[in-house]
């Protein structure tokens, strides 16, 4: 049976780790607290934004995430080309995160999966809420309204050849208030390919809720575990006793 | 000492994190499409993920079809496929159209049809459940998870290669072997420390 994952997502500024909230760099990390043995997937995202970023320093993280932990990566963050999607993999990404450019230009999409496979491309969405009920996708960092429903959108990403969707609330995210279960369920129904869901967990039950409650493949966190030795195990734990088939190593 | 694994580079897949895992088993990879680099090697690795007929057609274009076999077929070198890898071992492959594939296991590569309401592509983490033994799975607890990913699935015409299997909606070959033939569908290089002991079995034992 396949498994309910738990995937970690590191924000990094100019290779520097970062934690946000509601999308604004909080407070740093340092590198070595992934316990990689029973994180199921990991995911990098380049937050950096001045054009002085150094891409490099970013492209090193991957490197080094890949060369020393066995999991599924994906990466992106300012991913806006093809050549931007070999450039991740070839730094040993699994996987390619594509936004903001994946609006703009969806022939990036199709091409990228034509050309390397519809399993290594992950089209993000940001959505926030609108004022008058319903959501809507926001790209350059959550700072651009394009008019978009999210359903919408991840139905016609997956038309574009997206391998995976990966579903971030701007509202919940660095909140600890639980997922935006309306947002992700309809995500989650608007499409046949697995959907990760990001923002807002705070505590277990919060994962609990997002399987349950939306049908999410996997669910991610930035901030929840702080990345203990056993947090990870903790969460696995607590969502085997849930009735959530997950991998426990 | 180590063994030298070739690694082939025919332009498809992750091949870092494959070199990376022989690194860390400390044994030397070499990642080449160059025919002398890999006569040389101890063994292969058919690494890759991508469409069969792209796979096939960047192996053509670098002249590995003809290697390949002479290496595998006539000097029994022994060869790891892994997932799209794995694919191309096969007769054929009916991924956007119909491609002839290697042709050395008695198989089609054909799309998964879970039903059920499952998503494809089939990701995550999922068992290989033995049905043979083989030396691949030495060490390696019967329950022990692999990561999967992709979208197409070997259909083995003979039955008895297949090592393991696993259950998405359909069951469908997790591994087989034929002889010094290897092949995974799912990432040992991404499968944590199950997918190491797994890569060493075939890195010191094949």
């Amino acid at each position: 049976m396949l498994r309910k994952r738990l995937v970690t997502v590191l924000t990094l500024n100019d290779g520097v780790l970062f934690r946000t909230k509601r999308f604004e760099p909080d407070y740093r990390y340092t590198l070595n607290f992934v316990d990689a043995w029973s994180v199921d997937e990991i995911v990098l995202l380049d937050i950096s934004r001045g054009p002085a970023s150094d891409r490099s320093a970013f492209l090193k993280v991957v490197e080094t995430f890949a060369s020393r932990c066995f999991v599924p990566l994906a990466a992106g963050g300012g991913v806006r080309s093809v050549a931007d999607f070999q450039r991740l993999l070839g730094a040993g990404a699994d996987k390619v995160v594509i936004n903001t450019a994946a609006v703009e230009n969806s022939g990036v999409v199709t091409e990228a999966a034509r050309r390397l496979g519809a399993q290594c491309v992950v089209v993000s969405i940001d959505a926030r809420r609108r004022a008058e009920g319903g959501y809507e996708v926001h790209t350059h960092h959550g700072t651009r309204p394009t008019g978009l429903g999210p359903a919408e959108w991840a139905q016609r990403a997956q038309e574009l050849g997206a391998g995976e969707i990966f579903v971030t609330s701007i509202d919940r995210d660095g909140s600890l208030e639980g997922y935006e279960t309306a947002l992700n369920r309809d995500v989650v129904e608007a499409v046949a390919v697995p959907v990760l869901v990001c923002g807002g967990a705070g505590q277990w039950q919060h994962f609990v809720d997002a399987f349950v409650d939306t049908g999410a493949a996997a669910v991610c966190t930035t901030n929840v575990y702080h990345f203990t030795e056993t947090s990870i195990r903790s969460a696995k734990r607590y969502l085997r006793d849930a009735g959530i088939a997950v991998r426990e190593e | 000492m180590g063994t030298t694994v070739g690694v082939v580079d025919y332009g498809f897949g992750n091949i870092r994190s494959v070199v990376g895992a022989v690194e860390r088993l400390g044994h030397h990879p070499i990642v080449t499409a160059d025919p002398g680099d890999l006569a040389r090697a101890d063994r292969l690795i058919l690494p890759g993920v991508g469409a069969f007929g792209d796979g096939m057609q960047h192996l053509r274009a670098r002249g590995l079809v003809e290697v390949l076999d002479r290496l595998v077929r006539e000097e029994r070198r022994p060869i790891l496929g892994i997932c799209l890898g794995a694919h191309l071992f096969a007769t054929v492959g009916h991924e956007f159209g119909r491609h002839q594939g290697l042709g050395w296991i008695e198989a089609e590569v054909v799309a998964l049809q879970p039903g059920d309401g499952l998503r494809v592509p089939h990701v995550g983490w999922n068992e290989a459940e033995r049905r043979r033994a083989s030396l691949l799975f030495d060490d390696v607890p019967a329950n022990a998870l692999f990561y999967y990913v992709h979208s197409y699935r070997l259909a083995c015409g003979d039955e008895a290669l297949v090592t393991a299997e696993c259950d998405y909606g359909e069951r469908f070959p997790a591994a087989f072997q034929r002889g010094h033939l290897y092949g995974t569908q799912f990432h040992p290089e991404k499968s944590q420390r199950h997918g190491l002991t797994l890569l060493r079995n075939f890195l010191e034992k094949a």
